[in-house]
């Protein structure tokens, strides 16, 4: 599937106040590819999401799914989000199969497919167990499992793995590559995280805060499995973050009305101090 | 335990005060002899059957109504402040009503339960499909749900909570109106003994039905609707 935004802009109304959150962003998701979006909090980031997977729609500019614009929500488009958002009166099989049963599949052959991708996030044993059984990781894995379960042509990410906890990212992100590698289908995935982005995706496009623009966008030509020590990779994401700090220092400015040179603390030295894993 | 002690305790020590004022043991020993007394049971039984007859139709006619509100905005818009009137009067003040319309006639107790008990599940039946979480319904519209799939299989299951805290203030609104119906109507009930006792100075028969109409209200609240209102909240993460 292929993605294209074309100059989309979005403002919403936050009391009374007309509040730009996108302006002018334009952006390609080539078939297969692995595209990342990064930027600070309030870029816009979780919007461009909704806009791809058609709950929004563009007030300018045009959001195209193989050529042809948005018009709704498409079980192609699978979407997990960042607080996993599984329907807890279902057990982890009945939240997976949920988009079978809504696509109108047969009770078992649903339970036979939902069985494989349980399988596939390795929670076969939990199966029948209820969302608040589960972790924090594990519900990620379940509403990967049940994107997946549609199979999806597109998979839309929007912070999936930011409520998480370091090791359990780090072991997500790989199963998540494995998982890409074999379906073979596109994703957007959105982060805030410097390291994440690098790691994962082919593209990355660094955004701007308030309204969301697209700064730049680095291409990420290291071959998997990356390694995090790979020089371009590091040189990569200090390119990043030096270009990102005057983003990170606007948003602590607006939020915390200080002033803070991004560049001169963590975040610019963080390049090779990689236990912070980088977030902006 | 202990706090319960000590009430019955200074309950014995004000009927030795007061002769007039019967005591923990006479109380208790008329709480016995009812229970072995046919026409007591017969009063008993008629008052369970009214309430279950009348709750039953409290949760049909109250989810009902709430799944139509919150399902056509146009309806709630017209019939949602007609919901909340009937939620603000109190049960008794719809037995006039009942009598009018049914006469001194079981029907009569058991719209009175009806009306007195329904409003509080219609209002948390619309309000709880009007509170699901943004999320939830984001999650379904992308994973196809639409049109009656989504409101029966996404927007009804995620109401359930609500809902479920509607049911349960509505057993103690219910039994509030089986009273006032029972004993304004005289259909034969808990109710009506209470008035004929009253009417006879039997003080110790008063208080002895007193307790027995707590200890009911009590029991099915902490046996039945507390254990499912936390049941459900568990299950929803909410608890």
């Amino acid at each position: 599937m292929r993605i294209e935004l074309q100059h989309v802009s979005k403002t919403f109304q936050h009391n009374g106040q007309p509040v730009e959150v996108l302006r002018d962003v334009s952006m390609v998701i080539e078939e297969g590819e692995f595209v990342s979006v990064l930027g600070p909090t309030g870029c816009g980031k979780s919007t461009l999401v909704h806009l791809v997977a058609g709950l929004e729609f563009p007030d300018g500019g045009r959001v195209l799914v193989n050529g042809k614009p948005v018009e709704g929500p498409g079980p192609r488009r699978a979407v997990v989000f960042q607080e996993a958002a599984l329907f807890p009166w279902l057990t982890v099989l009945g939240n997976v199969e949920f988009g079978l049963r809504m696509a109108k599949m047969p009770k078992a052959e649903r339970r036979t497919e939902a069985t494989a991708y349980i399988k596939l996030v390795h929670l076969s044993k939990f199966a029948h167990a209820y969302p608040h059984q589960l972790s924090g990781g594990m519900k990620q894995r379940v509403a990967i499992a049940r994107a997946l379960a549609m199979q999806p042509e597109l998979l839309l990410m929007d912070e999936p793995l930011g409520a998480l906890d370091a090791q359990t990212r780090m072991v997500l992100q790989g199963e998540l590559l494995e998982i890409w590698q074999r379906t073979k289908c596109s994703v957007l995935f959105v982060t805030h995280n410097v390291r994440e982005a690098t790691g994962l995706a082919d593209r990355v496009y660094l955004m701007s805060s308030r309204p969301g623009r697209i700064k730049d966008v680095e291409s990420i030509g290291v071959p998997r499995p990356r390694h995090a020590e790979n020089p371009v990779l590091l040189a990569c994401q200090r390119k990043i973050i030096s270009l990102l700090g005057d983003e990170i220092a606007k948003v602590m400015q607006e939020e915390l009305g200080e002033t803070i040179d991004v560049r001169e603390t963590d975040a610019g030295r963080s390049a090779p101090d990689r236990s912070l894993g980088m977030h902006i | 335990m202990q706090a319960v002690l000590l009430l019955i305790g200074l309950w014995a020590c004000t009927s030795k005060l007061f002769p007039a004022w019967p005591g923990p043991f006479a109380v208790w020993r008329v709480l016995v002899e009812n229970a072995v007394d046919p026409a007591f049971q017969a009063a008993l039984l008629g008052s369970a059957r009214r309430m279950l007859i009348g709750y039953s139709l409290v949760v049909v006619v109250g989810i009902g109504f709430g799944l139509l509100l919150g399902r056509i905005p146009l309806l709630d818009q017209v019939l949602g402040s007609f919901a909340v009137a009937i939620h603000a009067i109190p049960g008794a003040a719809w037995v006039p009503l009942s009598i009018i319309w049914f006469g001194m006639t079981e029907r009569a107790v058991i719209f009175t339960i009806l009306l007195g008990a329904s409003g509080i599940v219609m209002v948390n039946t619309d309000t709880g499909i009007r509170d699901v979480p943004p999320l939830i319904k984001r999650a379904a519209r992308t994973m196809g749900a639409r049109g009656v799939n989504y409101f029966w299989f996404v927007i009804v299951p995620a109401a359930i909570p609500k809902m479920v805290d509607g049911l349960r203030l509505a057993w103690a609104f219910g039994w509030r109106a089986l009273m006032a119906g029972e004993l304004l109507t005289s259909v034969n009930g808990l109710g009506q003994r209470l008035n004929m006792v009253a009417k006879a100075q039997q003080l110790d028969q008063l208080l002895a039905l007193m307790l027995l109409i707590a200890g009911i209200g009590i029991a099915i609240d902490g046996l039945i609707f507390k254990r499912l209102e936390h049941a459900v909240r568990v299950r929803w993460g909410l608890a």
